[in-house]
């Protein structure tokens, strides 16, 4: 190749941060800063902003889950099932904001090693799929039990209980027991997310394969279409939202349950309410037999502390039920039709079948998509039970140490425990146990710990106001690692279009911007910019709603808006497959839609083209 | 074009062959012989239920008849006789003649009186008392080796009366002996006696917008894609090339438009009353960046178009016109369908392979995939 000046991001080494965020580097392991020793390597990579994982800039402890998937997704591809050209993903943060890197391809000679391993596992796998499904989640399940199980010690007692000494000393106390539940706590995280790939990078291999048959046979097949044929109906993501429309249902068949559930009130209000009459009791037990696991879901992604679960704000889930109860007694149907859309798929599949013109092409296409269904179910299941079940028993249980730490001074709210990381929480759990074991009036450190909070609190807000460059580093020439292409679709589209909007345009300048078309339909409206879903409450109807991604909480705002655009995220992200289910148009992964857009823009979606036009800027 | 089959003899069908004109909704494709492939296709798609505008197609026993009892056959045969196609100048002056000679003819008997009556007929159903037609020729199998030396008969657009359907239908037989179709059959010795000539009158629809269609996408051979081309005006503009047309793309399965671009259409093919004949004139510039059709009738073009496919079990290249004097989706016409050539002379082999799944996650596994 010639020498030309090829086009590329800043250096990572050379990247600077605003001074606001000073001191940023401290909040993480130092094995995610951009280092002189690794330095040679790092700038020859790609890096580009995750905006699926880490949208928002990084509280220190919940990159926990990015540290276990760093590990556990690698390994899948290079050790495990061997996926022979594919390495691992690195991470690295630069201010709080997290970059990854899909590393480049190993030696031929391992490539051939790999391939043979890959050979005979992979297909073990895929032809032991169903049993090998349900092993895992009962595996799952006793897992995040354990975690639920764990106990946090609630208080540091003045002297140990009697029967921890007689007869015979336990031999270990509560300045131990802190310490050992901690580390258990981080061990389950780390073991739940070395399950959490199990099966799912074969799963993205999969679904690479058939669209890549697809496009054989059908150059010019929309990547929604291939979405469609693949994606299930019956997964465990959209069944937190189909709980609630069966207690809507039922709260319509019970004697003053509904307009209980129709009022304005809080949640415990209505529970109050509902707990004086048998119907209300009939109820409160189906909701209480649903929620478990089924509200335990995220308000967000499950990758923040400060996005809370359902379980925990049950307001939300009561607020959508108002909104079921509402529309069922107006007539209209709440559910989705789930037989339909599997039905519809299947017809998908066999008019494309159709149009296949010879017999070996058919039975290669028959194979092919035999193969992706097989194992497709784990790709949307996993959701539910990794990100949203088991990160909501996490969020809770750290707060059980947060509480701790409150009563023993070292910071001042239970939350403030996000503000450290998984290594330092070890550290302040042991002055907290020395200074028990010591004895009395021993001081502890709080004011050293209070500050760090307040300092890394200050770093993270001043992080919001930035945007920091969407990549960084050299464009790579070939790109084989599947998530890399299939989740955060990165292509030599996306990555053209990232090296655009480097520092040269404003975006109030921008007027269209392009992802990818992942739900059909055309249709014009005003934008609602949502970065949190706690802001979901401003959204109202016929809006286009415009945020980094979603997830399966935000199930029932779907009902509420026209189209749907995100920053990040393939055909098979939340957001498309919810909205081929609805019917409304989508374009996901344009990298840039929630910088671009503002709430209020009149915005064109057409999600046949993937193009999303402003059509007219808010005042 | 396919070879024209032996009409299976039956003696409802002979009584028919005497026919000097057939209306369209009369034939299909065993009619070939008798009305040439345009003509058969038409009624074959009436059979259908597609929305073809009505008309007749004037049988090669109508020409026949013709060259025989105007007495002019014998002079035509002998002037192309002897003829060679290095002799450029000998064969156009041959084609003159005998041009000529079709031309002013004058039609008498029976095939007049079936020609007046089919005309009468037509201006009746379409309750207009000089109802304008498209009048076409319309070759026989013979003639036609490949679909691409169609065309090369004449079309007249926006005839009115009876008079004037009279003359173009004699021009049309007279388009037979053009230089070119003459030199073309002495090279592949086709005899100039045998190859026999039809011609139909059709309804002309007063198009809004017209174009072409293909079930297949032509660029890259894609079975999953209907492609439209249209633009404002009659299809001419499309067919000859003489705008660039707004294109559509359409998947089949999903109905999604995957592809629309928009092009500065200059001019459009429409009827002057005041000249009598359609011209070229230019389209209004802020009409001319406009798309010339609605989603909805794209949608319907393609509904319209697979059933087409279907029928036929083959991809197919289709003209249509959208009428302004109807309501959607009456409007929407066909007015011409033949095989698409390209693609479906090609291929039939597989282009995956025989591969088991495993062998094709293999290989995906094995991938690297270029991204600059």
């Amino acid at each position: 190749m010639a020498e030309e000046k090829a086009a590329r991001f800043p250096d990572p080494h050379e990247f600077q941060v605003p001074s606001e965020l000073e001191g940023w580097e401290e909040m993480y392991p130092s094995h995610y800063l951009f280092s002189k020793e690794r330095g040679e390597w790092e700038s020859k990579q790609f890096w580009y902003l995750d905006k699926i994982h880490a949208p928002e800039p990084m509280p220190p402890l919940d990159l926990i889950f990015q540290e276990a998937w760093q590990i556990s997704l690698s390994q899948y591809t290079t050790r495990v099932f061997c996926i022979p050209p594919a390495q691992g993903i690195a991470q690295r943060m630069v201010g709080p904001y997290m970059y990854i890197c899909a590393i480049a391809p190993p030696p031929d000679e391992v490539i051939g090693e790999k391939a043979q391993r890959f050979e005979k596992r992979v297909f073990y796998v895929f032809e032991h799929y169903d049993e090998l499904w349900d092993k895992w989640l009962t595996k799952f399940k006793a897992l995040g039990n354990e975690m639920e199980a764990i106990e946090v010690p609630k208080e540091l007692p003045k002297f140990v209980p009697e029967d921890q000494v007689l007869p015979a000393p336990t031999g270990c106390y509560v300045s131990y027991d802190i310490l050992e539940s901690f580390n258990n706590l981080v061990n389950q995280m780390f073991k739940g997310w070395q399950y959490h790939f199990e099966m799912l990078n074969l799963t993205y291999l999969a679904y690479l394969m058939f669209g890549d048959v697809c496009r054989k046979l059908f150059p010019g097949i929309s990547e929604s279409a291939i979405g469609k044929m693949v994606a299930g109906a019956y997964v465990s993501m959209f069944r937190p939202e189909e709980e609630l429309c069966q207690l809507s249902r039922l709260a319509t068949s019970l004697s003053g349950v509904a307009n209980i559930l129709k009022g304005d009130g809080t949640a415990d209000q209505k529970i109050a309410a509902l707990e004086k009459s048998e119907d209300g009791k009939k109820w409160l037990e189906a909701f209480d037999k649903a929620k478990d696991p089924w509200f335990y879901v995220s308000c967000g992604s499950g990758w923040f502390y400060y996005e809370g679960s359902w379980i925990n704000n049950l307001d939300i889930p009561y607020s959508y039920i108002k909104s079921y109860v509402e529309r069922l007694e107006n007539g209209e149907t709440i559910e989705r039709s789930l037989d339909k859309v599997d039905k519809e798929r299947d017809e998908t599949v066999a008019k494309y079948r159709e149009l296949i013109q010879s017999d070996e092409d058919r039975d290669a296409f028959n194979n092919a998509y035999n193969t992706v269904r097989t194992i497709y179910r784990y790709a949307e299941d996993h959701l539910f039970w990794v990100e949203h079940w088991f990160h909501t028993i996490w969020f809770a249980k750290v707060r059980e140490f947060g509480s701790l730490l409150v009563d023993n001074g070292m910071i001042n709210e239970v939350d403030d425990i996000f503000m450290f990381n998984r290594y330092e929480i070890p550290e302040l759990l042991t002055e907290v146990a020395t200074g028990w074991a010591l004895g009395v009036d021993i001081p502890v450190r709080g004011d050293y710990y209070r500050a760090k909070v307040d300092k890394r609190k200050k770093i993270l807000k001043a992080a919001n106001e930035w945007n920091p460059s969407p990549a960084l580093g050299v464009p790579p020439e070939e790109v084989a690692e599947p998530f890399t292409i299939m989740l955060w679709g990165v292509t030599t589209d996306k990555v053209k279009e990232w090296l655009k909007g480097i520092g040269e345009v404003r975006p109030e300048d921008v007027s269209e911007i392009k992802g990818f078309a992942s739900s059909a339909g055309v249709i014009e409206g005003p934008a609602r910019v949502l970065k949190l879903l706690k802001d979901i409450v401003d959204i109202k109807e016929g809006e286009v709603l415009v945020s980094p991604s979603t997830n399966p909480s935000w199930a029932p705002v779907f009902t509420k808006i026209k189209a749907a655009i995100t920053d990040i995220g393939g055909l098979t992200s939340h957001a498309a497959i919810v909205c081929r289910e609805y019917g409304l148009p989508a374009v996901t992964g344009t990298g840039v839609a929630t910088s671009i857009i503002k709430t209020g823009d009149i915005i064109k979606v057409d999600g046949d083209t993937g193009v999303v036009t402003i059509v007219k800027r808010a005042n | 074009m396919e070879p024209a089959t032996k009409p299976i003899p039956n003696p409802l069908k002979l009584e028919k062959e005497m026919d000097y004109i057939l209306d369209f909704e009369e034939l299909n494709k065993n009619s070939l012989q008798m009305v040439g492939g345009k003509n058969a296709s038409l009624g074959e798609m009436i059979g259908v239920g597609i929305h073809v505008p009505p008309g007749f197609a004037v049988t090669t026993e109508s020409y026949l008849r013709f060259i025989t009892d105007t007495g002019i056959k014998d002079t035509i045969f002998q002037a192309l006789s002897g003829l060679s196609v290095d002799d450029v100048e000998a064969l156009n002056n041959a084609s003159a003649e005998v041009q000529d000679l079709i031309d002013n003819a004058p039609m008498s008997g029976n095939v007049r009186a079936a020609i007046e009556e089919g005309y009468a007929q037509l201006c009746t159903k379409c309750v207009v008392e000089k109802v304008p037609v498209a009048v076409r020729s319309s070759a026989t199998a013979e003639d036609l080796p490949t679909a691409s030396f169609a065309g090369q008969q004449d079309t007249y657009l926006w005839v009115e009366g009876i008079e004037n359907v009279i003359d173009s239908v004699q021009r049309c037989w007279a388009s037979l002996f053009t230089p070119r179709a003459i030199s073309y059959r002495i090279k592949n010795d086709f005899s100039h006696e045998k190859v026999l000539i039809s011609v139909g009158v059709q309804k002309m629809v007063n198009s809004r917008t017209a174009g072409v269609m293909f079930t297949i996408n032509p660029t890259d051979g894609d079975p999953s894609k209907v492609v439209i081309e249209g633009s404002w005006g009659l299809g001419e503009t499309v067919v000859s090339g003489s705008v660039n047309p707004d294109k559509f793309v359409v998947d089949k399965v999903l109905l999604e438009i995957s592809d629309k671009t928009i092009s500065t259409k200059h001019i459009q093919c429409v009827y002057d009353p005041d000249r009598g004949e359609v011209v070229n004139a230019d389209v209004e510039p802020d009409v001319q960046s406009k798309c010339c059709m609605g989603d909805y009738e794209i949608k319907e073009l393609v509904k319209i178009g697979k059933e087409i496919e279907k029928h036929y079990g083959r991809a197919m290249d289709i003209e249509w016109a959208i009428d302004k004097d109807f309501s959607f989706p009456e409007s929407v016409f066909i007015v011409q369908a033949r095989p698409e050539t390209v693609w479906s002379q090609r291929k039939k082999e597989s282009i995956i392979g025989k591969k088991s799944g495993y062998q094709l996650l293999m290989e995906q596994a094995m991938k690297r995939i270029k991204i600059s």
